[in-house]
């Protein structure tokens, strides 16, 4: 406490003793990086409560000229590193300053507003942040990837090991049951879409004909995959709604900003980075292994199999997945950037070749990307900042996940034992699968199923400031965003598959082209005030965004002659979604930082308007407030800084398109002659969004000379106005309405720690660790207790009730009682965590992250496959299985989700300048590196492939089910950068 | 500075153009709105909705578990013995009690019946509003969607009876359910429906404004549609014990001794996309004809079975249906639909006679009625004329076993007629705990939307005797 008031003391002595002065002196000194020595350049050294600013030479040196007489504080700062105050003496001439790196990132600037952004130290919220640096250790397809295990209380999944994307991205737990539970992407001003489009592959597989006619069965990429990880700058993510109010009616979820790279101004600098690598199938489920003809003939009893595979007693043994799934080829990755430009013009290009091979036959992923991001000053008040990108990335995905039909490549093998041979005969035909409808290995390599897209994405930022004095600026901003794709699915059948006859309509052509666009146009206002100590920033937008989405599907049967064009089959069904939806948002917000930033307190407020409401013309508010306190115990105490901060604020989550119409059906005919008629469900007629609201309490302290760094949260989040489907009595002529209630509350903890546990002599070593716990509860339940996602409750299903988790799993339970349904699970971890560690020793960086998931479920019917084919790894167990599964024991196959995996693994090495040099001249740097992802993983428990797995793809409520997904793969790769 | 506040002006006036785009009305782009048809509708909109009407009425009528069905099980015509695919139609419908969570079974023909009802409501509120329609085209969109209600109304109460029905159908869907109304006033309404649009179809000119459909032909004209109406009015009338109503309608309606028994209105499939094909035809698994409708057929002169039994019924595979230890087995097959694209009656000629033999039986013309029996012996059974006591309780057996064996498997003509004179008991129970129901209950959800529920017995499950 006292050292807190000492420095207070200093602080305001030195304003006094600073606007006191009469008369200049000048004082020069070298600013230096403190783990090297070497001078900082550009580093800004200002004295407090004086308009007196200057800036660091190549060599880190510096003059101020006119400082008043007497005690200052210096302020000295740099782009990278802690900032530092420093007492100047009354006499004093010189100084030389040392700025430790800032490892915490502190200093950063977080946007945090729609806006405006503050330094990390000023959130009241705790906001993760990645930069480029995070996200580039090793390649990844979609950039969620890259954000695993890198932030707490964001839970992070892949849906399958499928080429091409497919991840849920989970901030804070459970925020909805029907909404949507994607979080808002904003990629340089622009909502970029992150709507998943499923390739109709269902129409091959029938994957929806069963219980659970979900169409999102398909293995669907979600969009933002089309991003290239390899452009991006910075990441911020405001995980729940008391950060993101002011996104407002779509930020239920979370918002997630990210920034691509900008142009920095001085020489033109070439980097060049080259990749090389592979997958490989990171594990296996097994098949079971025959000794005997006998325990063949046991398996399969009277059809004589024992004597027909098993000739000479002993049964031969096929590594089927090893045939289907084993495939390593070479990945290959090249990206150029080129950045520079004068101050007044800026410019970052970079073009990206990307294509990796799946580990199935016939399966991979490719990008390409072309960006330009220019910076335009016309002034030193008006400036513009454009930004393009230009994508077509393509995925072969295979045929996975659930099926009716006998096609899903890992369910048929789930029923094909393994003495049977299905490789390719030496004439090229490929056998027929005596057991099952189709032969994978023929599927995988005849069945085309290539997903195609082009995006365009831009945006253009014009920024205009009117009015700067010492005290105040107002800033002026348009932003105009487009994000437009066309996405092209095409699926073909050939009529000579095994499994093709089984309809009477052989051969299968698919042909589904999407276009979505999204456009947003914001204009705002901010303007900041400083005071003697203080400083306010005030600002107000508009917000105008529209999206459309247009899906057709074009399904042809009966290819008899094998072409794949539609137009070639005899049964053709058209199928046409189309949606549009457009939002107007208002918001105001005032942050004031007081008591020389020790305070700080946000209000602002966000009104949107929805056509997805039903009154499109009614403004929903959604408030915040939020306040930090920060106590500073000075650079050399145990506690250097101490932040409790508190925030509070509202987001909304919308209705989905068409649910606030009451729709006709005009898809039926009479004998030829077309008739409208009711459909059955009413759209309330105040059909709102969805409401979350958050309370986050935490603190960020920075102890140990700044050594550790930590920061913890609490937080509630309460849902209210969910959207629910309530029965109509049906003399009413309706079944159902789509309403607004409800409620559900999440609790969560998370927190992470950052330590630099060593720093000298060259080496340092950096760790982190994160964790993340929530629960969450459906406190009022307006509509009777009902099962959401799933196949029922014999194969376990997720059921919301109210007093009850929801993301609980029940099922039916004989040993309890009789045939009930009993609470099995929980899809939700009982906690996540993660560790980072960095090592640096001169020119050598060793990297390596491990991601834990601690319980939860997973509803894993691949075992029940396998066991109901009695071809379990382990035999005879799996037999017992599925006989207490049929007698009503759904719990056999709720299986626990924990997991530890080694997400990433890199060692580098930057090459000495020297050595370069006498390599080849015009190489300003050099790097080499080799990495891996998914090194090694421990999830003994789980009997699947993956406990990361959805079959239904993103879900608010019902992941972890799988069915025979895509199997999961490790990476390695060599990188080499260059920079030139 | 002027230059700055002009330009600052342009930013605020761009800002209020950008906040004053207001339109963010988007209306509905992959069906056609209910809103939109009713406020503002087209006269090929509202068209195409009274078509509708009739794919609204075939609804749940020629499905495994629909109108002809479910309650030919209730009446002992015939049976699905699919329990294989769902226990309930022996456990529920032979064995009860009809449960009001049943929606698909025991409180199976109610929440169909009242979406078409909508479906009328609608296209009456729409020709309220339509414009570019004359006031003649107006008017028989008015007698048809009218005669739709009631003939969905009718088939309500028939199954409902005592519970009572629900006739205050023009309501907020998502306010308060409309009260249930007895039987007597449910028959009140159907009947002041059904004079009203005959009132509509007098006015309604020379044509409808929308096609019928084949299912319709000779019916198709405001002039003969009434006819249809008088013939539903006929049906209601008799259900209700309104003879002199009845036989007054019947005068009006299609009925003709001269045409075909065949002639009539009747529902149409069809297997082109968006049509739907007839869900009872023969052959789907497990439907089966009752043994005891052949075992206790009339004969012939020369000592075969009455005619509309070997019409109607043929031996085939044995099917077996179970709940339990009850097995109910059948190696009889209907063979009334033998496409999928057969035709299912609304209303026809046949059971207009036997109407008309009904009325006239309910009011002592015994002599009447000897003669429209005999005509159906005669024409439908090739029976030899009745021979038995002309007495009111014998002729009224005759009545029942005719109506029976001439409207069998076309939409529960036995049981609704059984009930309609206490004789249900009298028909075989056919396993050992076989029930007789006198009338159905409501489903869950319209009991759950209601204050009164525990007071109202359409509330309960139906025990049976």
């Amino acid at each position: 406490m006292a050292a807190k008031q000492g420095v207070l003391v200093a602080a305001l002595l030195g304003l006094l003793a600073g606007t006191a002065a009469a008369q200049g002196r000048s004082v020069s000194g070298t600013v230096r990086d403190s783990l090297t020595g070497v001078g900082i350049e550009g580093a800004r050294v200002a004295v407090q409560g004086t308009p007196l600013l200057t800036a660091t030479d190549q060599a880190g040196q510096f003059t101020l000229a006119g400082v008043p007489a007497g005690a200052a504080m210096v302020l000295v700062r740099a782009v990278g590193y802690r900032r530092r105050e420093i007492a100047l003496g009354a006499d004093a001439t010189t100084l030389d300053v040392t700025l430790t790196r800032d490892v915490f990132k502190l200093e950063e600037v977080v946007i945090t507003g729609q806006v405006t952004g503050v330094a990390r130290r000023n959130l009241p919220n705790a906001v993760a942040s990645l930069g480029s640096e995070d996200i580039s250790i090793h390649p990844t397809v979609s950039l969620e990837h890259q954000l695993q295990g890198k932030v707490a209380g964001a839970d992070i999944q892949t849906n399958s090991g499928a080429p091409g994307g497919g991840v849920q991205v989970r901030l804070r737990g459970v925020t909805s049951i029907n909404a949507t539970a994607e979080p808002l992407f904003i990629v340089d001003g622009v909502i970029m879409s992150d709507v998943a489009i499923a390739s109709n592959a269902n129409a091959i597989t029938g994957a929806a004909g069963g219980s659970n006619p979900s169409l999102t069965q398909d293995a669907l990429v979600n969009r933002i995959a089309d991003l290239n990880p390899a452009e991006i700058e910075s990441i911020e993510i405001l995980k729940g709604s008391s950060a993101a109010a002011i996104y407002g009616g779509r930020a239920a979820n979370g918002v997630v900003i990210i920034r691509t790279k900008r142009g920095l101004p001085g020489t033109t600098r070439i980097e060049l980075t080259q990749r090389f690598g592979y997958s490989s199938l990171m594990r296996k489920i097994g098949s079971r292994r025959f000794a005997t003809a006998a325990e063949v003939d046991a398996a399969y009893p009277n059809t004589g199999y024992g004597a027909l595979y098993c000739s000479g007693g002993t049964c031969p043994f096929f590594d089927h997945e090893e045939e289907l799934a084993g495939q390593r080829k070479l990945s290959i990755e090249t990206i150029a950037s080129i950045t520079g430009g004068s101050d007044n013009t800026r410019y970052y290009a970079s073009g990206t070749l990307q294509n990796e091979p799946g580990i199935i036959h016939n399966t991979g992923f490719d990008r390409e990307s072309i960006r330009l991001n220019l910076d335009q000053h016309f002034s030193s008040k008006l400036n513009m900042q454009l930004t393009t990108n230009v994508l077509h990335t393509r995925a072969k995905r295979g045929i996975t996940n659930n099926d009716n039909n006998g096609v899903s490549f890992y369910y048929i093998l789930t029923g094909t034992p393994s003495f049977v041979d299905l490789r390719q005969n030496p004439d090229g035909t490929w056998p027929d699968n005596p057991f099952q409808a189709s032969n994978p290995l023929a599927t995988a390599n005849r069945v085309d199923n290539k997903e195609d897209v082009w995006r365009f994405l831009a945006s253009n930022r014009m920024q205009w400031t009117p009015l700067t004095t010492e005290r105040s600026s107002l800033i002026l901003s348009a932003v105009g965003g487009m994000d437009y794709f066309i996405q092209k699915n095409t699926i073909f059948s050939p009529p000579d598959l095994q499994y093709e006859p089984l309809d009477g309509l052989v051969g299968t052509s698919l042909l589904n082209n999407s276009d979505n666009l999204n456009l947003n146009l914001d204009g705002n206002a901010v303007h900041t005030f400083r005071g003697g100590g203080f400083t306010a920033t005030s600002s107000a937008g508009v917000q105008y965004s529209r999206r459309s989405l247009d899906i057709n599907r074009i399904t042809s049967r009966n290819l008899i002659a094998g072409q794949s064009n539609v137009s070639a089959g005899t049964a053709v069904t058209v199928a046409e979604n189309r949606s549009q939806i457009k939002n107007l948002g208002f918001f105001a917000q005032e942050e004031l930082l007081l008591l020389n930033d020790r305070l700080g307190l946000t209000a602002g407020i966000r009104a949107d308007q929805s056509s997805l409401d039903a009154d499109p013309s009614h403004l929903s508010w959604f408030p915040k407030v939020a306040a930090f306190y920060r106590i500073e115990g000075g650079p050399n105490a145990t506690v250097n800084e101490f932040k409790l901060r508190a925030a509070f604020g509202q987001t909304g989550n919308e209705p989905l398109y068409g649910q606030r119409f009451t729709p006709l059906n005009s898809t039926q005919n009479l004998g030829g002659l077309p008739g409208l008629v009711t459909l059955g469900t009413v759209g309330a007629s105040d059909l709102r969004p969805e409401r979350n609201q958050e309370i986050e309490l935490g603190f960020d302290g920075q102890f140990l000379r700044s050594r550790l760094n930590v920061e913890a949260s609490v937080y509630q989040k309460n849902v209210k106005d969910l959207l629910l489907t309530r029965n109509l009595p049906p003399s009413s002529g309706f079944a159902q309405e789509i309403f607004n209630g409800g409620k559900l509350r999440v609790r969560g903890v998370e927190a992470s720690a950052a330590w630099i546990a060593l720093q000298q002599r060259g080496v340092q070593l950096y760790l982190r660790s994160t964790f993340a716990k929530n629960f969450s509860r459906i406190t009022e339940l307006p509509v009777p207790t009902f099962q959401t996602g799933g196949f029922g409750s014999a194969l376990g299903a997720f059921q919301i009730e109210q007093g009850k988790s929801a993301t609980q799993i029940v099922g039916t339970d004989t040993l309890a009682s009789t045939m009930t349904d009993v609470v099995l699970g929980d899809a939700n971890p009982d906690f996540r965590m993660s560790f980072t560690g960095d090592l640096t020793y001169k020119r050598f960086t060793v990297h390596a992250l491990v991601d834990w998931q601690q319980g939860g479920n997973v509803v894993n019917l691949t075992r029940l496959l396998q066991d109901a084919f009695g071809n379990a790894p382990d035999g005879d167990a799996g037999n017992a299985r599925i006989g207490a599964w049929a007698v009503g024991q759904a719990s056999v196959y709720i299986e626990p989700a924990t997991f530890a995996k080694v997400r990433e693994v890199a060692v580098g090495w930057e090459v000495p300048p020297s050595v370069m040099r006498s390599l080849w001249g015009g190489v300003r740097s050099a790097s080499i590196s080799l990495s891996a992802r998914n090194l090694f993983w421990f999830a003994t428990p789980y009997h699947g492939f993956d406990p990361e797995v959805s079959n239904f793809g993103n879900q608010p409520i019902a992941r972890n089910i799988d069915v025979t997904p895509y199997p999961p793969s490790r990476s390695f790769f060599l990188t080499i950068n260059l920079g030139m | 500075m002027p230059a700055m506040t002009r330009t600052m002006r342009f930013a605020a006036a761009s800002l209020l153009a950008l906040a004053a785009c207001n339109d963010l009305d988007v209306a509905d782009l992959n069906n056609p709105g209910l809103e939109t048809l009713e406020q503002t509708p087209t006269p090929v909109a509202l068209n195409t909705a009274a078509t509708g009407l009739l794919i609204g009425l075939r609804n749940g009528v020629a499905v495994p578990n629909g109108v002809v069905t479910i309650l030919g099980a209730l009446g002992r015509e015939g049976f699905n013995l699919n329990t294989n695919s769902d226990p309930r139609y022996v456990a529920e419908l032979i064995l009860g009690p009809l449960n009001p969570g049943s929606g698909a079974f025991g409180a199976n023909i109610w929440a169909a019946r009242y979406a078409n009802i909508r479906n009328t409501v609608v296209v009456l509120h729409a020709t309220e509003k339509v414009a570019g329609m004359s006031d003649a085209e107006k008017e028989g969109l008015r007698g048809f969607a009218k005669t739709i209600q009631a003939l969905e109304l009718l088939l309500v109460i028939a199954t409902r009876d005592a519970n009572g029905a629900v006739i205050d159908v023009d309501r907020v869907p998502t306010g308060e359910p409309g009260a249930i109304a007895t039987k007597a006033e449910v028959y009140a309404r159907i009947g002041t429906l059904l004079d009203e649009g005959r009132t509509h179809l007098l006015a309604a000119g020379t044509s409808f404004s929308f096609p019928l459909g084949s299912g319709f032909a000779g019916f198709d004209t405001p002039a003969t549609f009434l006819k249809v109406n008088r013939a539903i009015r006929a049906r209601a009338a008799v259900y209700n014990n309104e003879w002199a109503t009845a036989l007054t309608a019947l005068g009006q309606s299609f009925l003709d001794t001269n045409a075909p028994l065949s002639l009539g209105a009747y529902h149409i499939f069809g297997t082109a996309s968006g049509d739907t094909p007839n869900g009872i035809l023969e052959g789907t698994p497990e439907i089966r004809a009752n043994p005891f409708v052949v075992s206790s057929a009339q004969l012939r002169v020369g000592g075969a079975k009455d005619k509309r039994v070997t019409d109607k019924i043929e031996t085939g595979e044995s099917g077996t249906g179970s709940s339990g230890t009850t097995i109910i087995t059948s190696d009889q097959h209907f063979k009334i639909y033998p496409t999928n694209v057969t035709p299912v009656a609304i209303i026809r000629n046949e059971e207009l006679i036997l109407l008309r033999a009904e009325a006239n039986l309910g009011s002592g013309n015994l002599g009447q009625a000897v003669i429209d029996i005999n005509f159906i012996r005669t024409n439908s059974g090739g029976l030899p004329p009745y021979a038995g006591a002309v007495t009111a309780a014998a002729l009224l057996d005759e009545l029942l076993y005719n109506k029976r064996y001439s409207l069998i498997w076309e939409g529960g003509h036995s049981w609704i007629d059984y009930r309609h004179y206490g004789k249900l008991t009298s028909l075989p129970r056919m396993v050992t705990g076989g029930k007789f129901f006198s009338k159905m209950p409501f489903p869950n959800n319209e009991c759950l939307a209601r204050t009164d529920a525990a007071s109202q017995p359409g509330c309960a499950p139906e025990v049976g005797q």
